[in-house]
């Protein structure tokens, strides 16, 4: 079942440059498009400390830029080079569709009205689909097609209002009969695990190594006490793992230095108040993560992993004191409409209007949201 | 996993708007099953109602809670394999109804209900999933007198922040009267209504509050439970759907009413939890684990 050679980067332990921050070897993804020389020019943007005070407009930011490092990573490994056809999956494009990964999920977001959750559930997803299925890799040919499934998947399955597979097959560029069988598709891989909470990545792997859909002590003993130590300790019954996503990508991604995608220029930061945490880790599930030593100043130390300028190998918070420190603004935005503000961009005009999308030809007709909630579809058979 | 092949397919057992559900026998181990048929549509592929229960569902193992065994995926349709009950607390009643006059339930027999009942909502609660649907349609039993919970197509997790609840949810009857008043905030709370609707309901073998429509359904609660206000219930005018012209009415007697319908004398204790459990205030509503330590479930947590 498993190939350990083959298993597929997870969004937390992808980059071998965050591994090890006094390795001289670290190696960051190539240095292109727009520099910033200036940080000072560049707004910094305080966060809350919880994804769901976000905006959704920053989410998609720092998503983008987490997922642009993470194909970078992916595209540049030889396990998973475009070219590879053992490692098909039905997420692949033929060729690396014309629309960024930013335009691209600002365009789901905006169509769709996409929740926070629904955002950072799709991340989540990569790293659980990656654990169970390690021929799947985020790549520019999959990362479209995975964002359009799993954001569909997470809407219906964990919001009131959501839409008809035909919206957001039309608004993902897709056709519809596509879309559902690509809903299967991941649904079956992760075996209907579809909740995040903080166990669910090492339950689904059980499941899937022991082939089972649930598991059962009954069953079998070889499990027992593995199940025995997963349904311990469950603080919030388990549901911190998407704010520890969330968290993770603002220390890897926040500042604009760390990320090739120049999308918006803008630097994210937590608070002072934030304890620094220790991302020098393998672990994609890291619940505790370790404070690391010699950190009087808040700081987000994973950036100078993946910071090309910045790999010397001392331990310095020099980049990141300057956007907490200097030309700090706070901005505010309105939870419901932050999205709505950037009409102009090319994430296409309406729903309709995408040309970048993933099929040609064959554009739906109807511009209408077609948001509908949750309502009661069954009638009391009595 | 299992293949369709491994079930033999039995009679009908019910029939829903997006599944029919049959008895199945499994070959190899000899034990029924209940098997629900679910088709994909072409507009909306997976149902979302497939996708809330069968991902909840496999997360709850309780002895209250129906078990999902597996999911049988075949060309257009997929098989929930469930655990096989007997029956449901409805057709349970239904079936014990005399001439045209519905019979409630002995009060032993409500009590280990209602116990079981408040178990598998406590267990539901704590690992943060609503379920949103509670009435005797939902409430599976067997013939050793079991009672689980089932039917989780309208659940959802609730640790996990999400901008929209829908305040569409339970039907009608056993529908909390914050949520029937446009509450999105509702929590456990929402469950807990219905419970104490369902408890009503097996006492006397009637529905509390049959109402028809949105406004009715108030009615008929306020009626008995009193029309509340900012004194009883401090907020309750800021909900989207509450009406100053509300006809006010002040809260009767739940013993007197229900007594009439019921051959057994209504103990202190009963009405005492039923009252816990139909606060009008979702911030005073009993919670499932509270009401496990209720004094008319003595003889029962004194046991454990």
């Amino acid at each position: 079942m498993y190939d350990n050679d083959r298993v597929a980067p997870s969004v937390f332990t992808a980059p071998n440059a965050v591994v090890n921050v006094g390795n001289n070897n670290v190696q960051g993804p190539p240095t292109t498009g727009i520099r910033i020389d200036n940080v000072n020019d560049v707004p910094t943007v305080i966060l809350p400390k919880r994804f769901s005070e976000c905006s959704r407009t920053d989410l998609v930011i720092l998503i983008s830029r987490m997922l642009t490092f993470l194909i970078q990573m992916n595209d540049s490994s030889s396990t998973s080079a475009l070219d590879s056809v053992t490692n098909l999956t039905k997420f692949h494009s033929k060729v690396p569709p014309g629309i960024s990964v930013y335009n691209y999920l600002m365009r789901l977001t905006k169509y769709s009205s996409l929740d926070h959750c629904v955002l950072m559930a799709a991340v989540y997803y990569i790293d659980l689909v990656s654990s169970v299925y390690p021929t799947f890799t985020l790549n520019s040919l999959t990362v479209h097609r995975f964002l359009l499934t799993a954001t569909t998947v997470a809407s219906k399955g964990l919001c009131d209002s959501f839409c008809t597979n035909t919206h957001y097959a039309k608004v993902g560029g897709v056709h519809c009969s596509e879309l559902n069988v690509l809903e299967c598709e991941l649904l079956r891989r992760i075996n209907y695990r579809i909740i995040p909470r903080d166990d669910n990545i090492a339950w689904c792997n059980l499941e899937s190594q022991h082939r089972h859909f649930v598991l059962d002590t009954q069953d079998g003993d070889d499990w027992t006490p593995i199940l025995s130590n997963l349904s311990g300790n469950r603080n919030n019954s388990g549901y911190n793992v998407l704010d520890t996503y969330y968290n993770k990508i603002v220390q890897l991604v926040g500042s604009l230095k760390s990320t090739q995608d120049k999308s918006k220029l803008v630097n994210y930061t937590f608070a002072n108040t934030l304890k620094p945490t220790n991302i020098h880790n393998n672990e994609g599930l890291n619940l505790n993560p370790s404070p690391s030593g010699n950190n009087d100043k808040m700081t987000t130390t994973c950036n100078n992993g993946i910071d090309n300028d910045n790999n010397d190998g001392s331990n310095s918070n020099s980049n990141s004191q300057i956007g907490l420190e200097q030309g700090t603004s706070s901005r505010k935005r309105n939870l419901d409409t932050d999205v709505y503000e950037s009409g102009n961009e090319s994430y296409g005009k309406d729903i309709t209007g995408c040309e970048n999308t993933l099929r040609n030809g064959d554009r739906g007709t109807s511009g209408n949201l077609n948001k509908r909630h949750f309502n009661r579809q069954k009638k009391d058979s009595d | 996993m299992a293949s369709f092949s491994q079930f033999k397919q039995l009679e009908k057992l019910g029939n829903g708007t997006y599944a029919t559900v049959y008895k199945g026998l499994n070959k190899t181990t000899g034990v029924y099953v209940a098997l629900k048929e679910v088709k994909l549509d072409s507009e909306e592929g997976t149902p979302s109602t497939a996708i809330r229960e069968i991902s909840l569902m496999k997360e709850l193992k309780h002895d209250n809670v129906v078990r999902l065994y597996d999911v049988i995926h075949t060309e257009n349709k997929l098989t929930l394999v469930f655990e096989y009950m007997d029956n449901d607390l409805k057709k349970y009643m239904d079936s014990r109804t005399v001439g045209n006059n519905p019979q409630g339930l002995e009060l032993n027999l409500v009590k280990y209900f209602q116990w079981q009942l408040m178990e598998g909502a406590a267990f539901c609660h704590e690992n943060k999933i609503l379920h949103r649907d509670l009435k005797p349609q939902n409430l599976l039993i067997n013939n050793k007198g079991q009672l689980k919970l089932g039917d989780f197509g309208l659940a959802r997790a609730f640790g996990i922040p999400v901008n929209t609840f829908s305040s569409e949810v339970v039907t009608l009857w056993y529908r909390a009267p914050d949520v029937l008043m446009g509450s999105r905030t509702y929590s456990t709370s929402i469950d807990m209504w219905s419970c104490g609707c369902i408890l009503a309901e097996m006492v006397t073998g009637k529905p509390l509050f049959p109402g028809t429509n949105d406004e009715e359904q108030l009615k008929l609660i306020f009626d008995i439970m009193g029309t509340p206000n900012e004194s009883t219930w401090p907020g309750v005018s800021s909900l989207p759907k509450f009406n100053l012209n509300f006809p006010q009415k002040l809260p009767r007697d739940l013993r007197s009413i229900l007594q009439v319908c019921s051959k057994e004398p209504l103990d202190d204790n009963l009405i005492d939890l039923l009252h816990g459990l139909l606060q009008l205030n979702p911030d005073m509503r009993l919670s499932a684990k509270q009401a496990l330590h209720h004094p008319w479930f003595a003889e029962y947590y004194q046991h454990v």
